[in-house]
């Protein structure tokens, strides 16, 4: 059991380090505008694997925030496509 | 008054220049009419210092007063040039206002106003009507026949106090034949230190497959039911506690992707230390049976790029291993697959458990298996038909659904006294009273059962599901007691019902 517990710590550390602010770059407009299209095109197939995808405006942008950090862990949604559907999601609010 | 001044000296010149003839005709006259010319010529010389220092004055001032003028000139046309200016800025603030405040603009300062620190209830609630008809009763078990309400409230609380942390708590109140009861589902801490992993730590469902983490709140589910396999007497348990490494990653083209997830737990634990009882994972921590650990992971693929317009398929593998009883294992596996294209939503998956048994009894082996298929009839136009019933046919989802299970033995303790809610927390959406495989086959010793679903999609979180469940005319198995007392062979009644649940997710 230690070794499995200590397998597990070396695994994580060797992912890479504990970053607070990488998920906080200012990203331009083209690069976010890019991350939409590709959101858009996730979003209905991604969502779709498991339940009916729901609309950006059924939530606050703070509230799919939160909603797609459950969303990215419970799938394991590769994390650059988590980030297309939040920001595709955010942006169907208009 | 320079004009008087200038006068006067005038004629002050004229007398000196006079003066001289007659000062010779009159010499005394003539010094004292010089003493008042000399004395004149000094007044007006006074004068004219005088008038010369108003002069230098008044110049002064004209020169103060043009220049105050010029700089009143600058400052009006300052004040054009700043008038014109707050009239074009007016006038995209008008603009602005008539638009409206940008959504990020907005986000901004709600998130501002809020703080970072947030939280969000989502969750699901469901009400139920079961009409469940048992072909007969048996000898010492209540009779299970009945059409009863029921109702089942799961608020999820999320919690985000940052961008890498997040605390998810679900609660499960149902009101069943006991009355009310309510469970803590899941407790879980999500971090996320980087790009590349997740540590998830708590109370959480099982990663074990597709249903118990993906598939079973009440309006991700198609069915009212759980397939048997996951049903209240589940061929593995439903939850852990313990700590979960997790993530997914793309390995070829857009939609390639694959996933993995490795845990540590508490270990299983059982409702009695008889063949067929019920899961009530994770054993408590002052349990007697929390001398053993479990461990287990779960590998996902995704192997269809989504340009390719072929659909989405995932296929699984998992396994769960534990002791539970006195460094008794508990030993599981599983494969699970989905698909879907267009209208068209199919899922499966094949479970395994095998667990060590104290004595008299050897093993207590399970299997579970279960098939589904549905389509969205949002693409079909009936000819001939209205629109406004087009309408409602595009709202419809047609589903079936084989499952079944082989399970050698059903605890009647678990018949008598289970609903989800009492057997610790078995989150397989909802659980009615009736039944321990969510089944109209109440014993479900080796019972396979055919569901025909027909759902109508309100919006995308809410629906109204209705089902009908067939018990296949397949008797068999053996019921035990907690005393290890067991019923003939075959003494098990087929069923059918009825399920009408009308759910939403929020």
């Amino acid at each position: 059991m230690k070794r499995i517990l200590i397998a597990l710590i070396l695994a994580t550390a060797a992912f890479g380090p504990i970053t607070t602010s990488c998920r906080a770059a200012e990203e331009t407009k083209s690069e976010k505008r890019q991350m939409i299209r590709l959101g858009a095109r996730l979003w209905p197939v991604y969502c779709a694997q498991c339940h009916n995808a729901r609309p950006g405006s059924e939530f606050a942008p703070y509230q799919w925030d939160q909603i797609m950090m459950h969303m990215r862990a419970l799938p394991n949604m590769p994390t650059q496509d988590a980030r297309a559907i939040l920001e595709y999601l955010k942006d169907g609010r208009d | 008054m320079v004009g008087e001044i200038l006068g006067r000296v005038l004629i002050v010149a004229a007398l000196i220049l006079v003066a001289p003839i007659s000062s010779w005709s009159a010499d005394s006259d003539s010094a004292s009419a010089l003493r008042e010319i000399k004395k004149e010529i000094r007044e007006l010389a006074a004068d004219r210092e005088r008038a010369q220092e108003k002069i230098d004055r008044l110049e002064k001032r004209v020169e103060q007063l043009e220049s105050e003028n010029a700089q009143i000139k600058a400052t009006n046309v300052q004040l054009k040039t700043e008038t014109v200016q707050t009239t074009e800025q007016v006038k995209t603030l008008s603009q602005a206002v008539e638009l409206g405040p940008s959504p990020e603009g907005m986000a901004k300062a709600f998130h501002e106003y809020l703080g970072s620190h947030s939280f969000t209830l989502t969750g699901s609630a469901g009400m139920d009507f079961v009409a469940d008809q048992q072909s007969a009763a048996l000898n010492s078990i209540s009779h299970q026949t009945q059409n009863s309400f029921f109702l089942d409230f799961e608020p999820m609380l999320l919690y985000r106090p940052n961008d890498w942390m997040l605390f998810e708590g679900v609660l499960s109140a149902s009101f069943g034949s006991t009355g009310t009861g309510t469970d803590l589902s899941s407790a879980i801490f999500y971090l996320f230190p980087n790009d590349y992993v997740s540590i998830v730590g708590g109370l959480f469902d099982l990663p074990f497959g597709d249903w118990y983490e993906d598939q079973s709140p009440m309006w991700v589910n198609k069915f009212v039911s759980a397939p048997l396999p996951y049903a209240v007497e589940a061929v593995v348990p439903s939850s852990e506690l313990g700590i979960e490494l997790r993530n997914g990653m793309q390995w070829g083209a857009v939609g390639q992707d694959l996933d993995y997830t490795v845990y540590l737990g508490q270990g299983p634990g059982y409702s009695a230390n008889v063949p067929g009882a019920a899961s009530t994972s994770p054993v408590g921590i002052a349990s007697k049976q929390t001398n053993g650990k479990s461990f287990g992971g779960r590998f996902r693929v995704y192997p269809i790029p989504l340009d390719s317009n072929l659909g989405r398929l995932e296929v699984g593998v998992s396994s769960y291993d534990g002791k539970w009883l006195n460094g008794k294992w508990l030993t599981s596996w599983g494969a699970d697959f989905a698909y879907m294209l267009g209208s068209l939503q199919a899922r499966g998956e094949w479970v395994e458990s095998y667990r060590q048994m104290p004595a008299p009894f050897k093993q207590d082996n399970r299997q579970g298996w279960y098939v589904q298929l549905g389509y969205y009839l949002n693409q079909v136009n009936l000819p001939g038909v209205p629109d406004d019933i087009n309408n409602y046919v595009h709202r419809l989802e047609p589903l079936i659904r084989y499952s079944g299970v082989n399970q050698h033995f059903v605890d009647t303790d678990d018949i008598v006294a289970t609903t989800g809610v009492e057997q610790g927390g078995l989150q397989t959406g909802l659980i009615p009273d009736f039944g321990l495989s969510n089944s109209p086959a109440l014993y479900a010793p080796h019972s396979r059962e055919v569901a025909f679903g027909l759902d109508y999609w309100i919006a995308p979180s809410i629906v109204w599901q209705n089902e009908l469940d067939l018990e296949l005319p397949r008797a068999g198995g053996t019921f035990i007691n907690g005393a290890g007392m067991t019923s003939p062979v075959g003494s098990v009644p087929n069923d059918k019902a009825f399920l009408s649940q009308f759910t939403i997710g929020f």
